[in-house]
């Protein structure tokens, strides 16, 4: 479990807070998405959960973050990594080997990982992904989204109980990103793996997270289900957070016929809703 | 006017190629490259501007064969807004990187005229013009990448994936940009872009590749209806196209929030006469 | 380009040596170029370099190195005939004693050259760094900073002609430009990569902390190193490699 209390942070040499009186809980094995305007400080908080902030990243910082009881504080860097694994933004800066494989051993072999479970790890770790056939590769020669792959099996090998990860979809086109996110539902629903996703890409965090936090200057201005965080759609837009169409689908359908009809996150409740009116 | 004549390209290693393309966008169109990650669509818009050279065939610009002339020759009638604004952005201020463009391609305007044509251009962009680019944020940054390319005025504007890491703010101030560039002053706009509720919203004509052939080319809402090509091509169509083709009869036309929600009024006020 | 620089996978007898056996091999042939001025020897080298590419299974990779040092070799061979006022004259202003410097030195310089990049093509760099830090007992901080230099050279250079397409879109003419004046033309360009480059080093240094970096030690590497027969052959090579440079 993730507590957030009171969570304030100012990057050293800047004036104004990269996050503002953070509360938030994240239950283990929960799903959570987070999505706000550029600048709005979700990296912030990704980082702040990971423990980079404050054993990598010093500053200013007021109020508590604990981790399965651990203050990240107090924690040293290396025993929340062991518990958290952490998917950058910027994947060529995340990853640091040359050769696909090397890059799934680092953490590993740094962890200690006893000799005989590593090879399944990787093996397992690669399949997941679906990048088998990439393991010998110069990461050089990959693609954009290949890395982006490459990054995630080289976490997942590390097997934590909390993922947090920030944009794992940028380079990615639409098919592969619902396939990163069917695997974070596998790994959540099937290991309980706490998921806490950084995502512009609304249609896919209405589907697959169960929460949801909206971030607009450093504070979070909506938490909760996500369908009841949807519910304040013209708030979350004045904001710069687009809804999907389905769910502005439901409020036009609630404007013109006069009733009021329940918010819709994915294609099947869309239809259902239709059907169910027109039927 | 943009030609391709059986174009087709292969890297000497690995990498998407494309395979013998053809196509012709007329002037003032909007066309949209659609594919899954690996189809050839870069390649494409990249071949175009002859940023590479088709190792068969050939692209034409208004007539002439591009590879009778260098790229930095075609910057004045073709601007390419890449992905990333910072490959781009090389001035430490707004002024200074739009006026560094303007000088490049249209230097022999004289100096004046440019100082007056970039103070247009800040004044268009909301920019103050004394901003640092590297202090901006991503979405800041293409816009300073997107004003100096328009600056210069250009016939054909490529984007390649230009509002990939953008917020719906960001990505909204860019698309609406080059839409009143492409219905005012008749610019002609390929892009290349994932987002297929954008390409909805502002493109109206789509190429689909896969695997680096072109598979379809059509208005953009035909081919979203289409459910065996988006299939093949690994698209995942619009929210409110797929739901509309779901839903069948009734909903044909329907492709907005707005426009579906009136198909079921319209049903129910049908389906309470026949009752 | 991009590739130069960049692990081909392989399985071939050099792939499968011991990583300090490559980095002593290629020691050696430096040391036996430098000692020996024999042509006939030298020559004799050039093709053991051109020799151990065909043998790892890279012959294109190899001849690609080849040729791009073979441009360099002839302008420093040119300019030394020319400059090398000592011996006889035998055509014009160039003599004996010119054309045998200019030919040790350029021999020298391909043969010393080719096996640096070929190690980085049959070696992969974590290898190489896991072995100097388990067997030679180099601080992994250091092995550290070597690999993560070498795997951004490709990335440099991708970002590198990014920035030049990019601005060639742009109307900068560097397809038009050539040698000395594209090179002058890029430096003023090259702002917004130093700004970046410095910015990915330290989020590299974060990815690597959150991964344990700082619990790593010697033993950490899962891979073992130990010499084998292939090493020992390569060994004997080499004392036979140094042995003539001396005799000859």
């Amino acid at each position: 479990m993730i507590e957030i209390q009171d969570l304030t942070f100012i990057y050293k040499d800047e004036k104004k807070p990269a996050l503002q009186d953070i509360r938030l809980t994240i239950p283990e094995g929960g799903f959570l998405g987070v999505i706000g305007p550029a600048g709005a400080g979700k990296t912030t908080l990704a980082r702040a959960v990971s423990g980079m902030i404050p054993h990598h990243y010093t500053g200013d910082y007021y109020g508590s973050v604990t981790v399965n009881g651990m203050d990240t504080v107090e924690t040293s860097l290396e025993d929340i990594s062991r518990l958290v694994g952490m998917v950058f933004q910027d994947v060529d800066s995340q990853i640091i080997s040359p050769v696909v494989e090397d890059e799934l051993l680092y953490g590993l072999e740094n962890f200690g990982i006893p000799r005989e479970e590593i090879p399944q790890r990787i093996d397992e770790a690669l399949q997941k992904v679906g990048i088998a056939d990439l393991r010998e590769r110069a990461v050089g020669s990959l693609s954009g989204g290949q890395r982006q792959k490459v990054a995630i099996a080289s976490i997942i090998a590390l097997r934590p109980r909390i993922l947090v990860l920030d944009e794992p979809t940028g380079e990615l086109d639409p098919r592969s990103s619902r396939q990163v996110f069917s695997l974070l539902k596998e790994l959540n629903e099937e290991q309980r793996i706490t998921v806490i996703i950084i995502e512009q890409k609304i249609m896919l965090l209405c589907e697959f997270a169960r929460q949801l936090a909206v971030l607009s200057e450093g504070k979070i201005v909506r938490q909760g289900d996500t369908r009841d965080v949807l519910a304040h759609a013209e708030e979350l837009e004045a904001l710069g957070v687009n809804c999907p169409r389905v769910t502005t689908l439901s409020r036009a359908v609630s404007v013109k016929t006069g009733e009021e009809q329940p918010v819709c996150l994915n294609l099947d409740e869309a239809e259902a809703m239709v059907r169910r009116l027109i039927s | 006017m943009i030609n391709l004549d059986h174009v087709s390209f292969a890297y000497p290693e690995q990498g998407p190629s494309v395979n013998d393309v053809s196509f012709r966008v007329e002037d003032g169109e909007f066309v949209a490259i659609l594919g899954a990650n690996g189809a050839g669509k870069t390649t494409t818009v990249r071949l175009i501007d002859g940023l590479i050279r088709p190792t068969a065939g050939k692209v034409e610009i208004n007539g002439t064969d591009t590879v009778t002339s260098s790229v930095s020759e075609r910057a004045r009638k073709v601007g390419f807004l890449f992905q990333n604004p910072d490959r781009q952005i090389c001035k430490n201020t707004v002024r200074e990187e739009i006026l560094f463009g303007l000088q490049t391609v249209r230097g022999d305007e004289g100096e004046e005229a440019l100082r007056a044509r970039c103070e247009e251009v800040l004044k268009d962009f909301g920019f103050s013009g004394d901003e640092e680019p590297f202090s901006l944020s991503r979405g800041q940054r293409q816009r300073v990448a997107l004003a100096s390319i328009l600056a210069v005025e250009p016939e054909i504007l490529i984007l390649d994936e230009p509002t990939t890491g953008l917020d719906y703010f960001e990505c909204c101030h860019i698309m609406d940009r080059i839409r009143r560039m492409n219905e005012e002053n008749r610019v002609t706009v390929i892009m290349v872009c994932h987002d297929m509720e954008v390409v909805l919203d502002y493109a109206k004509r789509a190429l689909v590749m896969a695997g680096g052939h072109l598979l379809a080319d059509g208005p953009v809402k035909e081919i979203f209806r289409d459910a065996a090509l988006m299939e093949k091509a690994s698209i995942l169509a619009p929210q409110m196209i797929s739901l509309s083709t779901r839903l069948g009869e009734g909903f044909e036309d329907a492709d907005s929030p707005e426009s579906v929600a009136d198909a079921v009024l319209a049903l129910r006020k049908g389906g309470a006469r026949h009752a | 380009m991009h590739n130069l620089f960049q692990y081909v996978p392989g399985n071939s007898i050099i792939h499968r040596m011991n990583p300090i056996t490559k980095i002593f091999l290629t020691i050696v042939i430096c040391i036996a170029a430098f000692v020996s001025g024999n042509l006939l020897f030298l020559a004799g080298l050039l093709a053991v370099d051109l020799l151990i590419g065909f043998i790892a299974g890279i012959p294109e990779k190899t001849l690609t190195i080849f040729k791009g040092l073979l441009k360099i070799a002839i302008f420093l061979f040119v300019l030394q005939i020319l400059l090398v006022r000592g011996g006889t004259p035998v055509f014009w202003i160039i003599t004996d004693e010119g054309l045998l410097t200019a030919a040790r030195v350029v021999l020298r310089l391909v043969i010393v050259c080719m096996p640096l990049a070929l190690v980085l093509a049959v070696t992969r760099v974590t290898d190489l760094t896991n072995s100097l830090v388990q067997v030679l007992h180099v601080p992994y901080k250091y092995a550290f900073t070597l690999s993560t230099a070498i795997r951004f050279i490709p990335q440099f250079l991708e970002e590198m002609s990014g920035i030049m397409e990019a601005q060639t879109a742009r109307g900068v003419a560097f397809d038009k430009a050539k040698g000395l004046k594209k090179f002058s033309m890029i430096l003023p360009l090259c702002a917004p990569l130093l700004i970046s480059s410095v910015r990915k080093t330290d989020l590299t240094a974060a990815a690597a902390e959150v991964r344990g970096f700082r619990l790593r030690t010697r033993q950490s590497g899962y891979k073992r190193y130990p010499f084998t027969i292939l090493d020992l052959g390569a060994a004997a090579f080499c004392l036979l490699l140094l042995a003539a440079a001396i005799l000859l």
